[in-house]
């Protein structure tokens, strides 16, 4: 029976799969040549990110070179404990939503009126395209000066409107502002990524739905809603993991301030790390920050697999 | 014979690359670190020449007399053949590259704008004991001697905890005076006397509350001249820990047990908060009441900010660093005062900010002599008066011998071709022990500085009582204090 079965040509060519599989290098040509690739990223991220993990249960010494002193959990139960910590979490929260959301209604809703022209629609597009291109540094700064009371345009129009406060000086008002600032800056690239998602709407399709008596609304909600949603997913995901990060234009127009209003986690990270230089806290800090940012990803990673579009 | 030689597993890559990480990162820090080496000295040189053909880099604020130094570094390397190249940042971001410099083990920058309470205090084991250069028979001399820099800031800026051993010369000295529109007190001065009751000329006999009253009178009397009687560097900021601290004096109220002394010198161990003692409570309360009648945007502006609106004629008065005169002059020629910051019940303050310049300890040897060099030619009395006349800035001299050149006591009178001396009768006497403002020079005062600002802040924007402000100032002061401080 073991000869017959041995000798049949089915069994003998499973044998000779068997041999092959066994003896293939399991890191072939493209693994070779993605090693110093894989050497690099340990070298810029997984050794930090390891020395990270060290850190969040260390206190760390500067002078006369980094030393680590082990700390147990102490950073870990601060950071659990810390009710202002907890504050920033929240407003990291609501500004996620309230900066995603607005560019994301604004620069659909812009798209698609950029959608409906056909005369200029270049020229507006670079227009439109303009905030994108600075720098969020040179944001900040954009709209500290153009908020400030002394000269600046927009408080010299509110003023005239009546508004009698100051716009970075109220907790309200300020956190409204940098979120318009960063609104300002980032529906552009909503927009156009919406534009190119709307361009590639077949002509035939729009035709066939208005040629069926679809209305505006039907055409947008059946046709191109539909059609866009996963290129608006992958602009979901680019500015979420964005804002999640977001430092720049808080640190140059508020500095966290007025009453810690506009002090997200980034800011407090910031201002643990290198100004407090208390190195094990923040190793903590952004190691939850990490975390919170892969839950975000995954979340859209997730919708985009369902959709098929991961591979 | 095999026919296919064993392969690594993707876990032997893997952990291969990880190998290979960190002996690459390791190596290039090895290589880096080794590969340092001290600057040449020709013995027989001279002592302002035996350095000659090093480089020195001196990291610093971007204020006014690194302005100056920088804009006059030829005549230093005409004396001495050392090359100063000047990186000069914002204070914060210069504490940070510090801070990481002293990490490093290495002496990127050489000279150090040594903040008394964000260098001096946290990292003052990463500094050399200036003692050591001072006593070296191959170095020149301080001209005039340590004795010669006004004793309140030698302590404050260049000293921590120990009285003897001194890590910074200081370099600039400003303080927080108040600054007027002269020519609208004078147009006003009869109106506002007769209305208030009391003569309303700027200087240490008015008190707090008669500042209030003068900065009201100016918001209901004199719109078609200025928007506000005061404006405040209250934004959330260390500005706003500074303007406040001048009214907690005032009050008697104190951050901590002994604060003079832990300001003159400082301590690693402060003890606990006095922020919530009834004295800091009124302190707080009156403050709030003072920035309830000022320019609304005091709320977003530190000391620039609150310097360009008195500049553009938006305020009547306002208190800010002296060193302002010289702008405050360009914009607004003749027409500001200054005279000391108005007495509290109890005392009278006014913050001193300067700051020493000192020596990294991770210097080599010769690296540190031509870094002694450039101090003692940086504070030397020639070069601060150098600075004075500068047209790229200058701060005010630091030491006493300087004040009394004739031609700097002459420079105190308008016109000046020295603008900042127009304010030296007020800083003379803000730097008496008993009037000069000093914050708690502690190692961890950055961290303990941001609560305060914060909870500041909240109490500005109405989110808190001064009483809870004070108190949860205190919880979090003492919460700092107690973590300790680790460098």
């Amino acid at each position: 029976m073991a000869h017959a079965a041995q000798s049949s040509p089915v069994a003998r060519g499973s044998a000779e799969q068997r041999i092959t599989a066994r003896k293939e290098p399991r890191i072939g040509f493209e693994g070779k040549m993605m090693s110093p690739g894989l050497v690099l990223l340990a070298a810029l991220s997984i050794v930090p990110f390891l020395a990270l993990i060290a850190m969040s249960f260390s206190r760390v010494r500067l002078l006369g070179g980094v030393r680590l002193d082990v700390a147990g959990l102490t950073n870990w139960a601060r950071f659990f404990t810390d009710a202002d910590m907890w504050m920033s979490w929240l407003r990291t929260v609501v500004y996620f939503v309230l900066t995603v959301g607005l560019e994301m209604v604004l620069g659909v809703g812009i798209a698609l009126c950029l959608f409906r022209v056909l005369r200029g629609r270049n020229i507006l597009l670079s227009l439109l395209l303009l905030p994108m291109f600075a720098a969020p540094s040179i944001v900040g700064l954009l709209g500290r000066y153009l908020t400030d009371s002394t000269f600046g345009l927009y408080a010299w129009v509110l003023r005239s409107l009546g508004y009698t406060g100051d716009i970075l000086g109220s907790p309200v008002s300020a956190f409204a502002a940098v979120v318009l600032m960063d609104v300002w800056e980032w529906t552009p690239l909503i927009a156009l990524i919406t534009l190119a998602g709307l361009s590639s709407v077949p002509q035939s399709v729009r035709e066939a739905a208005a040629v069926d008596g679809a209305g505006g609304w039907m055409t947008l909600r059946y046709i191109l809603f539909p059609a866009i949603s996963n290129v608006l997913l992958v602009a979901l995901l680019i500015r979420s993991m964005d804002a999640i990060r977001y430092f720049d234009i808080i640190w140059v127009t508020t500095n966290g301030g007025p009453a810690d209003a506009t002090k997200i986690v980034p800011v407090r990270l910031y201002e643990t790390a290198f100004r407090f230089f208390d190195l094990g806290y923040a190793a903590a800090i952004g190691l939850a920050m990490l975390v919170f940012s892969i839950l975000i990803a995954r979340t859209f990673v997730r919708l985009l697999d369902v959709r098929g579009l991961t591979r | 014979m095999d026919r296919y030689p064993p392969q690594p597993s993707r876990r032997d890559v893997l952990r291969g690359a990880l190998a290979a990480g960190a002996s690459a990162a390791l190596g290039a820090g090895l290589v880096s670190c080794g590969s340092r080496s001290d600057v040449a000295r020709t013995a027989d040189a001279g002592p302002w020449r035996q350095f000659q053909g090093a480089t020195l880099n001196l990291i610093s604020e971007n204020t006014a007399p690194t302005a100056a130094i920088a804009a006059h570094t030829k005549p230093f390397t005409d004396l001495t053949g050392i090359e100063v190249r000047i990186v000069t940042l914002e204070l914060s971001a210069l504490v940070q590259r510090v801070a990481l410099d002293l990490a490093s083990g290495r002496a990127q920058y050489q000279v150090i704008y040594a903040d008394p309470y964000q260098v001096l205090a946290p990292y003052q084991r990463g500094l050399v004991d200036l003692r050591s250069l001072q006593a070296d028979p191959n170095l020149p001399d301080l001209p005039g001697g340590v004795g010669d820099f006004i004793p309140v800031q030698m302590d404050a800026a260049g000293r921590f905890a120990d009285p003897e051993p001194f890590y910074a010369l200081p370099y600039d000295a400003p303080t927080m005076i108040w600054q007027y529109r002269r020519d609208l007190f004078e147009k006003y001065h009869d109106r506002m006397a007769g209305d208030l009751g009391f003569d309303p000329t700027p200087g240490g006999d008015r008190t707090w509350e008669e500042y209030f009253r003068i900065a009201r009178w100016f918001n209901e009397n004199a719109a078609s001249d200025v928007r506000y009687g005061t404006g405040h560097q209250a934004r959330q900021h260390d500005s706003l820990m500074n303007d406040f601290s001048n009214v907690l004096w005032s009050y008697g109220g104190t951050y901590f047990d002994n604060g003079r002394e832990v300001g003159r010198l400082g301590t690693r161990d402060p003890g606990p908060c006095r922020l919530d003692s009834d004295a800091a409570i009124a302190g707080a309360e009156f403050y709030n009441r003072l920035l309830s009648i000022a320019d609304p945007a005091s709320k977003t502006w530190d000391w620039d900010g609150v310097g360009a609106a008195f500049r553009a004629g938006r305020l009547a008065m306002c208190p800010n660093w002296h060193e302002f005169a010289a702008s405050n002059e360009t914009a607004l020629p003749g027409r500001v005062g200054y005279a000391v910051l108005p007495r509290g019940p109890v005392a009278t303050a006014n913050m001193y900010g300067g700051t020493g310049v000192g020596i990294s300890g991770n210097t080599l040897p010769h690296e540190r002599g031509a870094a002694w060099l450039f101090l003692v030619w940086a504070t030397s009395p020639e070069t601060q008066l150098a600075n004075l006349r500068s047209e790229a800035g200058g701060g005010t001299p630091t030491r006493t011998s300087v004040y009394e050149m004739p031609e700097v006591r002459a420079a105190e009178r308008r016109p000046s071709p020295m603008p900042n001396m127009l304010t030296a009768a007020a800083v003379r006497q803000a730097w008496q022990p008993d009037r000069i403002g000093l914050r708690p020079k502690i190692p961890m005062w950055n961290e303990c500085n941001t609560a305060i600002f914060t909870q500041l802040s909240r109490m500005l924007s109405g989110a808190e009582s001064p009483r809870e402000t004070m108190r949860s100032i205190k919880s979090r002061v003492d919460r700092i204090v107690a973590r300790g401080w680790v460098a």
